[in-house]
């Protein structure tokens, strides 16, 4: 589970995220929605624990900034950067070792083809394109076998191929318990993938619905719905 | 632990085989090395020229080496700079379950490197040039590794991890201790102002015990002195202060708690190392990390141009937008040398009788050096939309560079005038003066475009700009020689219509050669 209890973030006097509360239970997918500078990527790289905060974020009930909480969780950010110098395998073990992960070797064998990564296994991080880029970092995400994981807009650069695997693994992750958190501007991609959906704008949540509650609706009309239009306020 | 231990090894292994599969970076890691061993050698040598071969001679270098590290390293931790941490820092290793600290030591490790390096090598001349008995040495050694860097980590550890205190305390702190840093620096210059810069004043300096009794970095150099010189009351009092500063630092440091709080600078830092990085491989020169965004003015007027033209007029409309318009670091820059130049060469110049000689030396060394100078023009490059305009190359290329030129010209009056002022140089030859850096400057940019086109991307930035170097070096050495000689057999105010001529004629068609280059983009 994540649990988010009254987050504030301000970057110097500009209030990123005001008080923002939210739970995401076991084995939901929760999508996190909103036009450019709402303060979505504030929130994730706060669960993350990149950024100083006000507040609470509980990852399995565990305060998120503890060890113990980050063993569980992994974090897909929105433009991966690789290490120049370690292959793609490497990558993965480095991620092994640092979780103290249990994966095991025909596991990641099996997840570097799914992504069409088998044979890129000895390349360098300074050699992939975004796109694989984005594959290593989900695959980086799996290895940790996480138990809440964070994907922040994880389909940009991806092949379609790539993307119906992920959303395949978002499934597969959902039957198996894992907490996920999707940020998207996207929202055809996440449109059957969801159980639980927030909307931001101006560093508030306006609004969230769960699948029961939707009904029939899309989720462009729920977003539409709340927001009236899709404006922006350009990236914080 | 064990995870970053693994991170590191595996960079080393990759890194090392990368740089054996490419032989350019393994001979320039030789050359630097080789450079730097030559350094050494040569600077001993110095220090046996003029008697500074004793251990009173490396206290003296040591004080100055623990005044400038103890400045530029609490400086640098206190604007928490002081580690280098990249993008992939904060995508794989701060939301990791590692210990913030044990990555904040981690990361360091280049500092301490850096450290042992330096601690080599004094020990190495302690015994070699100055004469050092082995076991101070070894206890100078000891001082090194062990205090110093413990003193090191510990502070920057306070600095970078402590949560606790509120972050307006922490600027304050580090306010304080800048202030403290510039107070010591300002000292350092007014005591060389008043007393000169020589062998005994520099002594004198380092004997003074005030020194000594400056917090911390005075303590630690009086441990050098009763190791290299001997013990004294002073020395003796300000050893056991610093002894024991380092003990309450590291106790301290050692029980500081952090919940990684420190990310969020480190994360900004690793994205503006990463963006300086990337404008120094653009062949870009880059002042400082993390330069503040820029504002721009607004501007009300509209321009109307079409084809190639419409180039010239964006650059122009986006130069209004500056804040500075055309002028830039390389205005200032051309304005303070073209000062000293004019102030400390004009003696000799004027002496020598052919001070235009003079002037075209300059000026041509500058168009030769000067390479980490860009303007607009060079991103026009990176952009699909400059291919697409229906224009020729060869306009495409002129209204591209065209207000590099007029920049030149500005930086070419600024940078003369002075010069022909102060060498009294008549007003003619000033204004040729200024037309030969023009299309020097001009000349120096076509032929770093024709380097890209003949090198691609094989070389790098770096050997771009030697080859441009290179070929112009050749090309205008010529026309030099040629004006120089006539300057000698004719009349020495042929010097710059004749180079001035010459090289109209070499960048007009170093210009149509690099036209090529804005034909496609798959060149880049």
């Amino acid at each position: 589970m994540l649990e988010i209890q009254d987050l504030s973030k301000s970057y110097g006097k500009y209030l990123a995220v005001d008080k923002v509360n939210f739970f995401i239970p076991d084995g939901q997918v929760g999508v996190l929605l909103g036009p450019n500078g709402a303060g979505k990527s504030t929130i994730i790289k706060c669960i993350a624990g990149l950024l100083r905060y006000t507040g609470r974020i509980g990852i399995q009930a565990i305060d998120a900034k503890t060890l113990e909480a980050k063993r569980l969780f992994a974090y897909v950010p929105e433009i991966p950067s690789m290490f120049e110098a370690l292959t793609v395998r490497e990558h993965i073990e480095y991620i092994r070792r640092a979780y103290n992960s249990n994966v095991t070797d025909e596991e990641i064998e099996a997840m570097l083809s799914r992504f069409d990564l088998d044979d890129k296994q000895d390349k360098l991080g300074n050699e992939l394109s975004k796109g694989m880029m984005q594959k290593v970092s989900i695959c980086c995400a799996l290895a940790v076998k996480p138990k809440v994981i964070l994907l922040d807009e994880p389909m940009v650069g991806l092949d379609p191929k790539a993307i119906k695997e992920l959303k395949e693994v978002v499934k597969e992750l959902r039957d198996q318990g894992v907490t996920v958190l999707i940020s998207t501007h996207m929202l055809e991609m996440v449109e059957n993938l969801w159980d639980v959906m927030f909307v931001m704008e101006k560093s508030h949540i306006i609004g969230s619905y769960n699948k029961a509650e939707a009904g029939e609706k899309d989720l462009d009309d729920l977003f539409f719905e709340m927001t009236g239009s899709w404006e922006t306020d350009g990236d914080s | 632990m064990k995870a970053l231990l693994y991170l590191t090894r595996r960079k080393f292994i990759n890194n090392f085989k990368r740089a054996v599969k490419k032989p350019a970076s393994l001979l320039l890691i030789i050359f630097c090395a080789a450079y730097g061993i030559f350094l050494v050698v040569m600077l001993a040598k110095l220090a046996g020229q003029v008697h500074f071969d004793s251990p009173k001679g490396l206290v003296v270098i040591l004080t100055i080496w623990s005044l400038y590290i103890f400045l530029s390293n609490f400086a640098s931790y206190a604007s928490r700079k002081g580690i280098i941490f990249k993008p992939s820092d904060t995508h794989m290793v701060f939301p990791a379950p590692i210990s913030p600290k044990l990555i904040l030591l981690h990361s360091a490790w280049m500092n301490y490197l850096l450290s042992v390096v330096i601690g080599i090598v004094f020990a190495i001349a302690g015994l070699t040039v100055f004469g050092v008995a082995p076991w101070r040495v070894m206890l100078l050694f000891l001082i090194e590794i062990v205090l110093e860097l413990s003193m090191e980590i510990s502070v920057m550890l306070l600095l970078y991890t402590n949560d606790r205190i509120p972050r307006n305390v922490i600027t304050w702190i580090s306010r304080g201790i800048k202030v403290f840093l510039i107070g010591i620096t300002i000292f350092i210059i007014l005591y060389f102002k008043k007393y000169g810069i020589t062998l005994d004043t520099a002594s004198a300096f380092i004997d003074w015990p005030g020194l000594l009794m400056i917090p911390i970095v005075g303590w630690n150099i009086a441990a050098y002195r009763l190791v290299l010189l001997g013990a004294d009351t002073v020395n003796i009092i300000c050893t056991v202060l610093y002894l024991l500063t380092v003990a309450v630092t590291f106790l301290a440091a050692w029980r500081t708690k952090t919940d990684g709080g420190y990310y969020e600078d480190a994360a900004k830092f690793a994205d503006d190392y990463a963006e300086m990085r990337k404008r120094k491989l653009d062949g870009e020169m880059v002042t400082g990390i993390g330069e503040k965004r820029k504002k721009f003015r607004k501007v009300s007027e509209s321009f109307k141009a079409s084809g190639a033209k419409a180039i010239f007029y964006r650059q122009l409309l986006e130069y209004k937008k500056e804040r500075f318009f055309i002028f830039s670091k390389m205005t200032l820059l051309c304005l303070g040398m073209s000062l000293i130049l004019a102030k400390s060469m004009e003696a000799g110049a004027r002496k020598s009788g052919v001070p235009q000689l003079f002037f075209m030396g300059i000026i041509l060394y500058i168009a030769l050096i000067f390479s980490g100078y860009l303007g607009k023009w060079e991103n026009e490059l990176k952009n699909p939309y400059l291919y697409l305009i229906p224009d020729k190359p060869i306009k495409k290329l002129w209204y591209a560079t065209l207000m590099e030129h007029i920049k030149s010209f500005v930086d070419g009056c600024v940078f003369c005038i002075p010069i022909g002022i102060g060498w009294r140089l008549d007003m003619l030859q000033i204004i040729l003066a200024i037309l030969t850096y023009t299309v020097l400057q001009a000349n120096r940019l076509y032929t770093r475009v024709v380097a890209q086109c003949i090198l691609g991307d094989t070389l790098g930035k770096t050997g771009q700009n030697l080859v441009r170097s290179l070929i112009q070096m050749m090309i205008l050495g010529i026309g030099a020689a040629v004006s120089a000689i006539a300057g000698f057999m004719i009349n020495m105010d042929l010097v710059f219509p004749i180079i001035l001529i010459y090289s109209m004629i070499v960048t007009v068609a170093t210009g149509l050669l690099a036209s090529i280059r804005f034909h496609t983009m798959e060149q880049l």
